[in-house]
């Protein structure tokens, strides 16, 4: 089990009139290897669900073993290392550092992880190529259309080659076409042996991933396997 | 993530937001530089005024002394011998007669006139004296020798050259010896003093000493009104002066017969000292409150760019930073631009003091003082780093997902 999570809360303004619920009680395992769409409209939990899982933000009560380890009684050191090494982030807004270039940008996690400078840019040249994007290693953000950014983005993600790919919205802000192009490149990474989740409001992109969990009012409400379209 | 590791990110950091980075330089620049120049001047000024004073030497008793008519023999030949008599208390005394008729001084080709206002510099005032003319005034002798008491008593043409008359004169030659014409008549070089070294001051050196009894001749004997005497030391000053007051009212009464004042330019100096005094300490607030606002100007840029930063240390947060590596990129970051741009602010206030120097104090080379500079420069940096590390500290508390929600 790599991802497991029982009665997991996260409460905004508990005990006050503006209370809400974002996750209420969420119970979820997912296995190494897995590809799972999480699903559900705006304001459902989904959002509140990855920042959870992805450790950028702490659940208010509830228990999440990652990999075997209690993830909430760790601290910032600790988180940092997760989230540096176990979990890539692949955010909408491409989530860029605007004044580096692609290669630095893809470059960052791996100085955070303390790779060799001598491989650094290797590396991050090998994961641009991976989303065909090494040819603009030398743009920045504001150079490129949102669909480079994103594709730098996904390099930046699986730079450190983690066992985890986490993604919100990737395709939110891109045309179909570049969406399509991104999905298959999440497809790509699943069927290397990469956990991915991908957290969207639009069924039709959940038709991408082989198991789908929907949320609603931070509740799960279906949790089913399906066959996938391969982009 | 190593030490190294994170200059080089600071470094690239910087880099890559140029226009951020000059502005927060731009406020340490400008307070640097402003209370360095300011610093500067002020003690450039007292600096300058010391000096003059100096120069014109300490424990100097100015003797005013005017008779309606001339009763009870010359005030000079009095003065001079009553002088004698204290030899404990005084060193000299001269009668300090500045010739304020137009008289010509000419050597070979050369030709100057006592009345070339036009030209300060070139200027050369005769001087009436005794032979302790050089003691009273401060004046040390370069070469040959004083006025004698026989060139007095005698009337010798003869006469000492200022260390600025013997350059106009005679360059750089050696006087000693040579004869010149003042209102054509032929008088003898035996001595010359050297410059005082005060810059912008050449009305002391610009002059020309006669023996005092030239005054019949060449000041249409005009009665000599002032004189110079010379005490030992601070304690004899007083005491001399009690004493010459005592004596002139023994034949001077006030308003009667004539009139006389004793003093010395020590209470000048000191009253001199009070007032530059005053100059520090308002000049010195003028440059607090421009360091003041250039580290507003740093507090200002620093803080407008908190949720630009908070964003980017989200993202950081989010790839695998840890708080202690981003608090570490954010305090090298400060401090590097704070450094160049306190360097860059000593360079500029170095050579405003400099510029300053040269237009407002005669060409004295100002050079800005070590403890200030290194205070402004201390002051400055320790804003821009504690204002540059602000957000980082803030921020780095942060949940990463907090820190990415900031627009």
């Amino acid at each position: 089990m790599l991802i497991d999570i029982r009665d997991l809360y996260k409460i905004y303004n508990e005990g006050q009139e503006s209370e809400v619920r974002a996750l209420d009680g969420v119970s979820l395992q997912i296995d190494q290897g897995e590809f799972v769409a999480i699903v559900g409209a705006s304001g459902s939990g989904k959002s509140t669900m990855m920042n959870v899982l992805g450790c950028l933000d702490v659940p208010t009560r509830g228990e999440y073993v990652l990999n075997g380890t209690d993830v909430t009684s760790l601290k910032d050191k600790e988180l940092a290392r997760i989230r540096n090494r176990e979990i890539g982030f692949i955010f909408q807004g491409y989530n860029l550092l605007q004044d580096l270039n692609a290669l630095d940008n893809v470059i960052l996690p791996l100085i955070y992880r303390g790779t060799s400078v001598f491989e650094r840019e290797e590396i991050a040249m090998a994961a641009l190529a991976r989303v065909g994007m090494d040819d603009r290693a030398h743009h920045r953000p504001s150079q490129m259309s949102g669909g480079q950014q994103q594709r730098v983005a996904i390099a930046r993600a699986i730079a450190t080659h983690p066992p985890i790919i986490m993604a919100d919205e990737p395709t939110g802000a891109l045309d179909s076409k570049t969406g399509r192009h991104v999905l298959g490149i999440l497809q790509q990474l699943y069927r290397e042996g990469t956990t991915v989740l991908l957290i969207t409001h639009d069924d039709g992109i959940a038709a991408t991933a082989p198991r789908v969990v929907r949320l609603s009012d931070g509740k799960i409400v279906k949790d089913e396997h399906q066959e996938v379209e391969w982009l | 993530m190593n030490l190294m590791q994170a200059f080089k990110m600071a470094f690239k950091s910087i880099a890559s937001k140029k226009m951020r980075s000059f502005l927060t330089m731009l406020g340490i620049i400008i307070g640097v530089a402003s209370v360095v120049i300011m610093v500067s001047v002020v003690q450039g000024m007292n600096k300058r005024s010391m000096e003059r004073f100096e120069a014109m030497g300490d424990n100097k008793i100015e003797v005013y002394a005017y008779q309606y008519y001339e009763t009870s023999g010359s005030v000079s030949e009095l003065l001079y011998e009553y002088c004698l008599g204290m030899q404990d208390l005084v060193m000299g005394v001269t009668p300090q007669v500045d010739v304020w008729r137009e008289i010509t001084i000419k050597y070979g080709a050369k030709t100057f006139s006592t009345q070339n206002w036009d030209d300060w510099e070139k200027r050369i005032s005769i001087q009436l004296g005794s032979d302790q003319f050089g003691v009273c005034n401060n004046y040390t002798l370069g070469g040959g020798r004083e006025l004698s008491f026989l060139d007095i008593d005698k009337t010798n043409k003869v006469c000492v050259l200022g260390g600025g008359a013997k350059t106009l004169l005679f360059d750089f030659v050696d006087p000693v010896g040579e004869t010149i014409f003042i209102n054509n008549q032929p008088f003898l070089v035996v001595g010359w003093y050297e410059p005082s070294g005060v810059e912008g001051m050449s009305s002391m050196d610009n002059v020309i000493l006669l023996p005092y009894t030239f005054n019949r001749t060449l000041n249409d004997n005009q009665q000599i009104q002032q004189y110079v005497v010379k005490a030992k030391s601070a304690e004899a000053t007083t005491l001399a002066i009690a004493k010459l007051k005592a004596f002139l009212g023994g034949f001077i009464t006030e308003g009667e017969n004539g009139f006389f004042n004793v003093y010395s330019n020590n209470d000048w100096s000191s009253q001199v000292q009070e007032q530059s005094l005053m100059q520090s300490l308002v000049l010195g607030a003028i440059a607090g409150i421009s360091l003041l606002v250039g580290g507003i100007g740093i507090m200002n840029i620093m803080l407008v760019t908190v949720t630009e930063r908070t964003r980017e240390i989200g993202i950081r947060k989010a790839i695998g930073a840890e708080r202690k590596s981003i608090i570490v990129q954010f305090l090298i970051e400060s401090a590097v631009i704070c450094g160049i741009g306190g360097l860059l602010g000593i360079g500029l206030g170095s050579m405003g003091s400099l510029i300053a120097g040269k237009f407002l104090l005669q060409g004295m080379k100002l050079w800005p003082s070590a403890t200030i500079t290194v205070g402004a420069f201390a002051f400055s940096v320790a804003l821009g780093v504690l204002f540059g590390l602000y957000p980082a500290i803030k921020a780095s508390s942060l949940q990463p997902v907090d820190a990415l929600r900031a627009e």
